[in-house]
């Protein structure tokens, strides 16, 4: 131990004993993970850490403070808002109004069909009644259209929130209206998010595809966009945390997942034949901003660490640009409440700045009344202003990682690198993500989790303001409502088009997709020409599930 | 013995936003309840295998924003085969409050939004089975 460190560990005694007999409020102080927090930090618990190995500078290894070398004092992160309802006009007119508003790029929330891959007028009829109702209807070319009409698609990037189900679909749809607007896809700046545990721990949809099979999927995706070079600046995996941390679990198991899925798509990508700077480096992931604040910022500069580690270490990655950890971020849903939703609005600030002290790239913030119902323009412009009151006027973006150094921040950090990993290897002796999924272990371990979290909260060990104290009477909040007639004009849609199109060629398209789906080869050729001849989302998906079967989903572990 | 409350959980619908209706299930079945979990089910078919398997109770999720929609289709089907009384229908989900008396009156005996505490669905379950037995 250095001199100072004697002299700061005697003055800590001294410290020591005086709080030696205060009483505290609580009997044990953990973070939400539940690693043990002293009262007080000091350089005694940084001093293992070495700077320049551990911390380092900013778009320099291993990456703790950020990827870029100037973050934000350069380029403020991107305020992308997660949006679609109805129909795509209205779903153009609420993009057309977040733009104006100041958002500088674009998310398609999709509707449960569109996400499943179900068309309106599937054989099973009452399909129809969800419509819309929770994301923008996407099912052909048309809407497609329609959503991005009279946008700046060739400057702005926009984040296509679709799974592997419809992945190619949805993406091909929309590299294709590009196209037809004269904007090169080589060009097209965006993310596909393409997650195969959002399809599978943190949603389940209806008709679901083998785990193997969605990986497959999502790995074409990769593949077609970046390793073949067919759309070097799109983002074709977003590993989207975000969503397994919905389902109840805690920041160490959120990242581990997440390093555990890349992985699985790594290997997949590997035993394809390419290498792995062929593709790492469109690699990304979208992150979670919870409830317990120093936790979360630690959280993602650990991410950085821990990917810079993975890349190097376990793959040897040549180019830094496949070492370096980007992610989007959505305040917690989860931590929303129906109760006083007003109070949503605070929750979602605080969200907001661990995201922006973590070093995000871009960052969807919450609309107060997102418990029940969609957002309303009203809510939804004032989850906006809370990212620009934090870019315009609170100066947070004016020093790159502020809190590094915090002696908290830095032990949490490495505390949670260390955590995280060992619950990365708890994955991988579960024989990996894909095992995991099939065995039911990933299944057991999400149940596990919100029955925790759930106990926790009745219990009223876990305070929620409105829902377990300070609850007070209050009149209900009038929801946002959806189109009612959006089904009716979605099928009009299909109608037309069905009417208008070369049918003889959609279908020997799909006898090709038959093949290919047979072989295993890679689904996005020939689906990027079905989409451009006005081939469906459900006709497209129900091809896979034609050729590949369903998955028998071990939801209950 | 006595015969312990039966419950039938299902989604109707596509939506698949589960993490309500697991809970629910965990919930009632840790209450000493039988859950029966039929997870994807159209409405048609679920009052099949309601009185098929002799429940007490149908609970069902919404999270999609259909809620109206599939409580009038579910509330349909049950009277066309004439055993809407044999039930206590109970929705749960992504529901606003200021929707909860409309549902009521298209079908559902309890409406259940987010923050509900799962004690007070085993207890409103418990309060109000047997319904017509």
């Amino acid at each position: 131990m250095s001199e100072e460190m004697k002299r700061i560990a005697e003055e800590q005694e001294k410290w020591l004993l005086m709080t030696e007999g205060l009483r505290e409020r609580k009997e044990k102080f953990t973070t939400d993970s539940g690693i043990p927090l002293k009262s007080l930090y000091t350089p005694l618990d940084t001093e293992k850490i070495d700077y320049v190995r551990d911390i380092g500078f900013p778009g320099l290894p291993p990456y703790t403070r950020g990827v870029y070398p100037n973050m934000y004092r350069g380029r403020l992160w991107t305020i992308r808002m997660f949006s679609g309802f109805g129909t795509p006009e209205e779903t153009n007119q609420r993009w057309k109004l977040l733009y104006e508003a100041g958002e500088t790029g674009f998310s398609a929330a999709v509707d449960s069909l569109t996400f499943a891959g179900v068309d309106p007028d599937d054989p099973i009829d009452w399909v129809k009644a969800e419509v819309g109702k929770e994301g923008v209807p996407i099912y052909s070319i048309k809407g497609m259209e329609v959503m991005v009409e009279g946008l700046p698609i060739d400057e702005v990037s926009v984040a296509l929130v679709v799974e592997p189900e419809t992945s190619a679909a949805i993406t091909s749809m929309y590299f294709n209206v590009a196209k037809k607007r004269g904007i090169p896809v080589e060009s097209l700046r965006g993310t596909t998010q393409n997650d195969i545990l959002t399809m599978t721990i943190g949603y389940v949809p209806w008709r679901p595809l083998k785990p193997e099979d969605l990986l497959k999927l999502a790995c074409d995706l990769i593949e077609y966009c970046t390793a073949m070079g067919n759309a070097p600046k799109w983002n074709p995996i977003n590993f989207t945390t975000y969503n397994y941390r919905e389902g109840g679990i805690d920041a160490v198991q959120e990242i581990a997942l997440g390093l555990a899925n890349a992985v699985a798509h790594i290997e997949e990508l590997l035993s394809r034949g390419w290498g792995i700077d062929d593709f790492a480096f469109r690699l990304a992931f979208h992150l979670s901003a919870h409830k317990d604040f120093f936790e979360e910022i630690a959280k993602y500069r650990a991410a950085r660490k821990l990917w810079y580690r993975l890349m190097t270490e376990r793959y040897g990655a040549k180019e830094e640009i496949s070492k370096q950890f980007r992610f989007h971020v959505q305040t917690a849903g989860s931590s929303l409440c129906a109760q006083q939703p007003m109070v949503n609005i605070i929750r979602t600030a605080y969200q907001a700045l661990e995201a922006v002290l973590g070093g995000c790239q871009s960052l969807h913030t919450n609309s107060y009344d997102e418990a029940v119902c969609l957002p309303s323009e009203e809510a939804v412009l004032l989850a906006v202003r809370t990212q620009q009151v934090l870019r315009e006027e609170a100066g947070v973006g004016n020093v790159i990682d502020p809190l590094g150094g915090s002696y908290l921040i830095e032990a949490l950090t490495e505390e949670l690198e260390h955590r995280i990993w060992e619950y990365f290897e708890k994955i991988e002796d579960a024989g990996g993500i894909v095992e995991a999924l099939k065995s039911g272990w990933l299944y057991r371990m999400m149940n596990k989790a919100f029955e925790k979290r759930r106990k926790a909260i009745e219990s009223g060990e876990e305070k929620v303001i409105g829902v377990n104290c300070y609850v007070m009477e209050e009149e209900p909040h009038p929801p946002f409502k959806t189109n009612p007639r959006a089904a009716e004009i979605e099928i009009e849609r299909l109608n037309k088009l069905r009417a208008e199109r070369d049918n003889l060629k959609i279908k020997s398209l799909l006898d090709e997709l038959r093949r290919v789906c047979e072989k295993k080869e890679n689904v996005l050729p020939v689906v990027m020409e079905l989409t451009r001849e006005g081939a469906t989302v459900g006709e497209i998906t129900n091809t896979f599930r034609e050729m590949w079967g369903l998955w028998d989903v071990p939801m209950m572990g | 013995m006595e015969r312990k409350t039966r419950v039938l959980l299902f989604k109707p619908g596509i939506d698949g936003h589960w993490r309500g209706i697991l809970t629910v299930s965990s919930a009632l079945s840790e209450a000493g309840m039988e859950v029966i979990f039929e997870g994807f089910k159209s409405v048609d078919t679920v009052v099949e295998a309601a009185l098929q398997e002799d429940v007490d109770v149908i609970g069902y999720s919404v999270h999609s924003g259909a809620h109206h929609e599939w409580t009038i289709k579910l509330n349909e089907a049950l009277e066309k085969k004439g055993v809407r009384d044999r039930f206590l229908v109970i929705l749960g989900g992504a529901i606003p409050h200021a929707d909860h008396e409309d549902l009521k009156k298209e079908g559902a005996d309890a409406v259940f939004s987010p923050g509900t505490d799962t004690r007070d669905i085993v207890r409103f379950i418990q309060e109000n089975v047997p319904r017509s037995r």
